[in-house]
């Protein structure tokens, strides 16, 4: 009797202060933020906050599978989904994201996807023409761009952050400078340099320049050769999954 | 069989280990220059010491996005792929059936030039575009930001507003409702019609069902990976439509088949009609 009284006033007594110092210093917290909307969510328990796999680079999604030709560069952290064809010596550089999953993406010989570019298809495009991504061989995309349901004719250089909104085409050599917006449905003419925001004509490319476009392509077709002689053609990560496991008792 | 079976398994298990022991060999001819890949340490969701990412059971956040600190989801919201919401300095709280779009970064930071720090509120139902960039703002419930913007420090995007595509949204800019902003920096550019309005509506929608497919597709194990993948390779025929040309009905298997309402106004016909 003594004993449980002695413990419930030490339980009582000592927890206390440390308690006090906690609302005192909650009580201020709270009162130098401003009020945020009530937003009711119910987290799930087995949401998995780290999984080992990573980021798979090919999502199917139902019947469609992406295709990478043999000897085409594909960046790891590439994320490829849908209906997303990469013809063969094209690449797609690093962080590049390739949704498929409304509509077609197709990547013609030689060109590239420059480092986190989005290629995205809408479902319908507001020229009405089928909406899928079309980009056509030699084509150099710069980096950072979002390309939405346009078509890229053969031998041209998007420069680096530009966008490309649906239905847009770009003609047979010509060059977008860098962080040029092209509205949707706009037409790029053949031989022409555009820019800007919205993309404007600038000039008429001479005839150098546009020998030198395909020249861009290859080279960077044979940059992506030394990259992807990098990577195995199997990952051994699946060697360090077993000892893994082996090492928690999992079986294999 | 029994025994012919298991010789086989261990004479393949030998083959492993010789291609292993191999492939040790081949890493140290390379020497210092050898690749050796680890298990991916990418962290979805991921806690900065207190701060923890508060995800509803409904979203579908892509593997490689980045959820990190305090950030709250409400449901039926995707954050898709390549996307980092940075809660690190301040809170972020994302509505319910939002979407934000392939290589986003929502973020707020410590230090601005007004010396104010604010939270990242984005309301019910909107759109962020691909690679948008927002930064300590506000953006109210069915609004659109359209993709490549870059939305700076207390930027507020009332309801039904819609941000250009590739604009730059300076300080402290307030978008009314129902108004079209874009170009650097964003100007008023025109007016939103109603059935533009009704998009902004009916494409969150899209991208609610949308994230269904993604999220059943990316917590797939490894397994049923590859029993799809050998399904795929069974019954990879001709198109759907070629067929349904010459008369013929082939079936797809039931883990192939996307559910209708990805692809709207599509007529479903899983098996085709006869035409002749």
């Amino acid at each position: 009797m003594a004993t449980s009284i002695a413990r419930f006033s030490r339980r009582a007594l000592t927890p206390n202060p440390i308690r006090r110092f906690f609302a005192t210093s909650a009580a201020l917290a709270t009162n130098t933020e401003a009020p945020k909307p009530k937003l009711t969510v119910s987290p799930s328990p087995d949401r998995a906050k780290w999984d080992y796999r990573g980021q798979r680079q090919i999502i199917p999604l139902g019947q469609w599978l992406p295709k990478v030709a043999v000897d085409a560069y594909v960046a790891p952290n590439v994320v490829l989904a849908g209906q997303v064809t990469v013809w063969d010596g094209s690449s797609v550089w690093n962080g590049a994201v390739l949704r498929g999953d409304l509509n077609k993406i197709t990547l013609g010989f030689c060109a590239n996807v420059q480092e986190r570019c989005v290629v995205h298809a809408a479902w319908s495009s507001p020229t009405g023409l089928p909406a899928e991504t079309l980009i056509d061989r030699y084509v150099t995309v710069g980096a950072y761009s979002l390309l939405r349901s346009c078509t890229i004719e053969p031998e041209c250089i998007i420069g680096q952050h530009s966008i490309l909104m649906e239905g847009s085409l770009v003609e047979t050599r010509s060059i977008l400078e860098a962080g040029s917006v092209v509205p949707p449905g706009r037409r790029i003419p053949s031989g022409e340099l555009w820019g800007g925001n919205p993309a404007r004509f600038i000039r008429t490319l001479t005839n150098e320049e546009s020998l030198e476009i395909p020249k861009l392509a290859v080279a960077i077709n044979h940059l992506s050769g030394d990259y992807f002689s990098e990577f195995l053609p199997y990952s051994t990560v699946y060697l360090e999954v077993e000892k893994f496991k082996k090492s928690l008792g999992i079986a294999v | 069989m029994g025994t012919l079976g298991r010789a086989i398994y261990t004479v393949g298990k030998w083959i492993r280990g010789s291609g292993q022991a191999l492939d040790r060999v081949g890493s140290l001819l390379q020497g210092s220059h050898r690749f050796e890949e680890h298990l991916s340490r990418h962290r979805t969701l991921m806690n900065v010491f207190d701060k923890s990412p508060l995800v509803d059971k409904d979203v579908f956040v892509a593997p490689s996005a980045s959820v990190l600190g305090d950030v709250q989801i409400g449901k039926g919201s995707s954050i898709w792929y390549g996307c980092v919401l940075r809660g690190d300095v301040n809170n972020i709280s994302v509505g319910s059936g939002t979407n934000i779009q392939d290589n986003s970064l929502v973020h707020v930071a410590k230090t601005n030039l007004g010396g104010k720090v604010s939270p990242t509120t984005i309301g019910d139902n909107v759109t962020v575009g691909h690679s948008a960039v927002i930064h300590g703002c506000t953006v109210e419930d069915d609004a659109f930001v359209g993709m490549g913007a870059t939305l700076l420090d207390g930027v507020v995007v009332e309801k039904h507003a819609m941000v250009a595509a590739g604009s730059i949204v300076k300080e402290n800019t307030r978008i009314p409702s129902g108004e079209v902003w874009g170009g650097n920096p964003a100007k008023f550019m025109r007016k939103l019609t109603d059935e533009e309005i009704a998009y902004i509506s009916k494409s969150a929608e899209n991208y609610i069902n949308l994230a269904h497919i993604h999220a059943a597709e990316n917590s797939k194990s490894f397994d049923e990976i590859e029993v799809e993948r050998a399904l795929r390779k069974k019954y990879a025929r001709k198109d759907e439509d070629y067929d349904s040309m010459l008369g013929i009905v082939r079936e797809t298997p039931a883990e192939l088949i996307l559910p209708d309402n990805v692809l709207p106004e599509k007529t479903t016909t899983r098996v085709p009609t006869t035409h002749y």
